[in-house]
């Protein structure tokens, strides 16, 4: 009951931090939701013009990009202090979290929570949702309805752990920076696309090395089934809640091992 | 005008200090080549070519425009962060004009990515797919004026919105905003030729299509000659127009300026 105690306390104060500026916060978030918008606008023009790609219209694109948007403004908060890990340490704000009686990763989550980044992610995540769920011809019922919240789930746990495997990465290494843009921002951008249409090198990294297809693309197959699944096994739409349970399991033990490394950066 | 060229010179070398970060970079480019080049085939699927632009001019048009405008990147918060800081009275006292400053220094990194990121990761692309070659000699020359001339426009749009941080408590938000502005409007996100009519219509009367999309229409001899000039023409008088807003806020800007403390 504790943990959850601590957690929720995280939770309290980023919400205080980002109150104290009420409307440059609102503004931000605002941006947020521009800024990511534009990949939807770009997507929503093109199809205007070529109809579709590898057989996705519009609506199934739109659908496929909601669930990465609503996996995030989870993730964003939930793990925003894994984001930058880099800076948490350089700052010297892990030291503080060592003296602490309670576990390390427990403390990181929800610290900080980027609660901006979090509205403007989760309001563009529903609204394509909304617009694109009802014309892509799924039928919602109880089964369809628990796999996606298990997917959504999933989705949350896949990205949490490659931040805890990237974080991790900084005991061993000073800069991470360009491996984590390279390997999860770029990862992310191209999995908002079918990753049937990409070169099989790509799509190696997207199954088995950074995970985005179970995030999203599986998941909205078993909804939508799509001829480009024939190039997968089936097996790969089952497991996708699962992945994620994998994935942060692996994590975990990751940051385990390599926390034990630690030496302070500070004097 | 010595003194500039130090700044840009200067700037070159400190970004050669951090090599992982830019051999990474190049890796980077490469892939984001290889996956938008994927993305555009999977749109044209069987067809040899859309409203008469065929695959290769989209995929010239996507790497020119994506080395340019990694190029064209920097830090656009540094005014903020002066203000904030206190630091940038310091500027004024320096014998040299703080804009052409800026500008020489932005110039030096975009050299740097230039030779360093963009010409190798274009190396590789031709590797793995063909592009179309320049019109003509002629027309690779004037496209890198038309890039210079490209650059002044984007730079001096950014440098506006940087002097809002004169009055605003910060311009995160307000740059944001304008790189979506920009990344749609400029193409950088989907070619110019596919825009909806009206859309391009609007787009032609604002300075988005003249930092990408002219220097690349003149690379592939879409335009001729008399186009090619009308185009140079547009990117100077936006340049000017820019040239003198950016002035006007920068001085108020200076004027309205309150440090606090020491």
């Amino acid at each position: 009951m504790g943990e959850i105690r601590v957690i929720l306390q995280s939770l309290k104060m980023s919400v205080h931090a980002r109150m104290q500026y009420r409307a440059e916060s609102l503004a931000n978030a605002l941006a947020v939701f521009i800024r990511e918008s534009a990949n939807i606008i770009a997507i929503y023009l093109a199809l205007l013009k070529f109809d579709k790609i590898n057989g996705w219209n519009v609506n199934e694109m739109l659908f496929l990009y909601s669930i990465l948007f609503l996996t995030y403004a989870f993730v964003v908060s939930l793990f925003a202090d894994l984001r930058q890990f880099s800076d948490t340490i350089r700052e010297g704000r892990f030291d503080r979290l060592l003296v602490r009686p309670r576990s390390l990763l427990l403390q990181l989550i929800l610290n900080n929570a980027d609660l901006i980044a979090s509205v403007g992610h989760g309001t563009l995540g529903i609204l394509l949702f909304v617009i694109s769920a009802g014309k892509v011809g799924i039928h919602w019922n109880f089964t369809t309805i628990l796999y996606y919240i298990s997917a959504i789930i999933g989705g949350i746990l896949i990205q949490g752990g490659i931040f805890i495997i990237f974080s991790s990465l900084c005991f061993y290494f000073v800069e991470t920076n360009s491996i984590r843009s390279i390997f999860y921002w770029n990862m992310r951008k191209f999995a908002g696309y079918p990753i049937s249409i990409y070169h099989k090198a790509i799509q190696v990294i997207l199954i088995y090395v950074v995970p985005f297809a179970f995030v999203n693309y599986f998941p909205a197959q078993y909804l939508l089934r799509k001829a480009d699944m024939a190039d997968y096994h089936e097996i790969y739409i089952y497991i996708a809640p699962l992945v994620g349970v994998v994935v942060y399991a692996i994590a975990y033990l990751f940051w385990r091992i390599s926390v034990k490394r630690y030496y302070s950066t500070g004097n | 005008m010595r003194a500039y060229v130090e700044f840009a010179v200067k700037k070159f070398q400190d970004k050669m200090a951090y090599r992982l970060d830019f051999f990474m970079g190049i890796v980077n480019t490469a892939i984001t080549i290889v996956v938008y080049l994927c993305i555009y085939k999977a749109l044209y699927g069987e067809a040899a070519q859309v409203d008469g632009i065929t695959y290769r001019m989209v995929a010239t048009n996507f790497v020119i425009t994506l080395g340019l405008s990694n190029a064209f990147d920097y830090d656009e918060m540094l005014i903020e962060h002066k203000i904030h800081d206190g630091s940038i009275t310091g500027e004024f006292l320096k014998p040299v004009s703080f804009m052409l400053r800026l500008l020489a220094e932005n110039i030096g990194e975009g050299v740097f990515k230039i030779i360093f990121n963009f010409i190798p990761a274009l190396l590789f692309t031709m590797l793995y797919t063909k592009l179309c070659p320049p019109k003509s000699v002629l027309s690779l020359i004037v496209m890198f004026c038309s890039v210079v001339f490209g650059y002044l426009i984007l730079w001096l749009i950014s440098f506006i919105i940087q002097t809002w941080s004169f009055w605003l408590l910060s311009v995160w938000g307000i740059i944001t905003i304008k790189n979506v502005f920009v990344n749609i409007l400029a193409g950088t996100l989907l070619p110019l030729w596919f825009m909806p009519a009206a859309l391009r219509k609007i787009i032609s009367f604002t300075p988005f299509e003249a930092i990408y999309f002219t220097p690349v229409r003149i690379y592939l001899g879409e335009l001729d000659g008399v186009e090619i000039l009308s185009g140079i023409a547009v990117q100077i008088m936006w340049i000017a127009v820019l040239g003198v807003i950016a002035n006007i806020f920068w001085k108020k800007g200076v004027k309205k300026l309150v440090v606090q403390g020491g």
